[in-house]
């Protein structure tokens, strides 16, 4: 490996006991995920009859007076079963390496995200599995050709120190795509009707800049067909509100200054002393204060960039809530074809 | 749109001071590392005395007078933008003369 691994990154004995500790924790939690998207990755068996054949099971009652009137001549009036087209997927899990992640808690959570995710999508065997870390870099910690083996995920493990001292979610859109083009390339020989379909699961606090940018990179992702599923990993000690998959567009919209008693109700009377509580996602505020002290409040949810989100509190949410996303992702890609 | 790029930090206001206590704890706030002073005193005020006269607002940062912007401050602390600030804000002692300044 030629990256720079971060001097936090556990060394290969404490990447195995984590790796291993995981997958037992996470075992019945991905094999629920498995029997979910075994559901709803899977080609659909039953077949339609389709014309026009010269032979074929049954004919094609709209094609009859033709063929009489032609002559004879206009044969083609069978109809056969057509087979489903085969899927090959390619997904990629990116887990956000920052220093936030280990600051905010989502480290440990982060890393079972990872163990449940890749556990999963090996059982089912419907494809490829790649692994990013990003941070201020990207940098490739499992390639899409090679099998995700328990030994691959001790591997992936060592090199995630969660000390990268930015968040460029820009970049990390940027380079999968690059590699998701890459990985279209290699497979683009077969040329059998195979058709592949490209899957992103970033797993990270949330927190980024630039959303603007990150906005035109999502709807370049869409237009190359690769799904990008943000997985939030909301730490915050609040009691856990229903982990919500996000459909319809992202709003966007003017900035609006948020009503200042939405603010947290169980946080009155706070002074420098007392402990903080922590702020979850779902409360936190961005800020906007120009030159002249102009302030500008909204919800920092309100105007995150990507159109599928989820925020997960706890990972045994996990396997219903990202279910339901791609379950949704499924309807709308089949119902465009 | 927002500002093309800009890099924002989280950050959480807080104070000793009770008479100037928040009626209630904003928690963590996104807030551009372009900032100084003047403009973190009007979102304190923004918060705390909307419709009042603004007064002016020192901020700290580890004990030390934020006299640079929030990016100046962490380059010299070799603090990265990753982690929560906590500000804490008194009165102002003596009216800034250099409000205006930048
Ligand atoms: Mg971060």
């Amino acid at each position: 490996l030629t990256h720079l691994t971060s001097t936090l990154a556990p060394n290969a004995s404490t990447a195995r006991t984590l790796w291993l500790s995981h997958e037992a924790s996470t075992h019945s939690l991905s094999q629920q995920l498995t029997e979910s998207l075994r559901l709803i990755l899977a080609p659909t068996l039953a077949t339609k009859l389709r014309g026009d054949f010269r032979t074929g099971k049954r004919l094609n009652l709209k094609r009859i007076i033709p063929y009489i009137a032609s002559g004879y001549k206009r044969d083609k009036i069978w109809l056969r079963r057509s087979m489903p087209s085969k899927r090959n997927y390619q997904v990629l899990i990116a887990l956000d390496d920052s220093r936030s992640m280990r600051e905010s808690g989502s480290m440990d959570m982060g890393l079972k995200t990872l163990t449940l995710i890749t556990r999963s999508l090996a059982m089912l065997e419907v494809g490829e599995v790649g692994v990013v870390g990003f941070g201020e870099t990207v940098n490739v910690a499992h390639a899409f050709d090679k099998p995700f083996t328990s030994e691959a995920g001790v591997r992936v493990f060592e090199q995630f120190g969660f000390d990268a001292s930015k968040t460029n979610v820009r970049g990390l859109v940027e380079r999968s795509l690059e590699l998701f083009g890459e990985a279209r390339g290699m497979r683009g020989g077969g040329g059998s009707g195979e058709e592949n379909w490209q899957l992103m699961l970033v797993v990270s606090d949330g927190i980024c800049d630039g959303h603007g940018e990150i906005l035109r990179l999502v709807r370049r992702a869409q237009e190359e067909r690769v799904m990008i599923v943000f997985v939030i990993i909301d730490s915050s000690a609040s009691p856990p509100l229903a982990a919500q998959p996000n459909a319809g567009p992202s709003k966007s919209g003017l900035p609006h200054a948020t009503d200042p008693t939405m603010a947290t109700p169980a946080s009155q009377g706070q002074s420098a002393d007392k402990p903080k509580e922590k702020t979850s996602i779902m409360d936190l505020q961005s800020v906007e204060i120009s030159k002249e002290g102009k302030v500008v409040r909204w919800k920092y949810m309100e105007r995150f960039p990507f159109r599928y989100y989820l925020v997960v509190r706890d990972v045994r949410e996990l396997p219903g809530v990202l279910a339901g996303a791609l379950r949704q992702w499924f309807g709308e890609v089949a119902g465009s074809a | 749109m927002e500002s093309h790029a800009e890099v924002k930090v989280p950050i959480r206001l807080t104070t000793r001071d009770p008479t100037i206590e928040l009626p209630q704890d904003a928690g963590v706030m996104l807030v551009q590392t372009s900032l100084r002073r003047p403009q973190l005193s009007s979102l304190v005020n923004s918060l705390l005395r909307p419709d009042a006269n603004p007064i002016p607002f020192d901020i700290l940062v580890n004990g030390q007078f934020l006299r640079t912007t929030i990016d100046e401050y962490l380059t010299k602390n070799g603090v990265s933008a990753e982690t929560t600030l906590e500000l804490e804000y008194t009165r102002a002692l003596v009216p800034p003369l250099n409000v205006s300044s930048f």
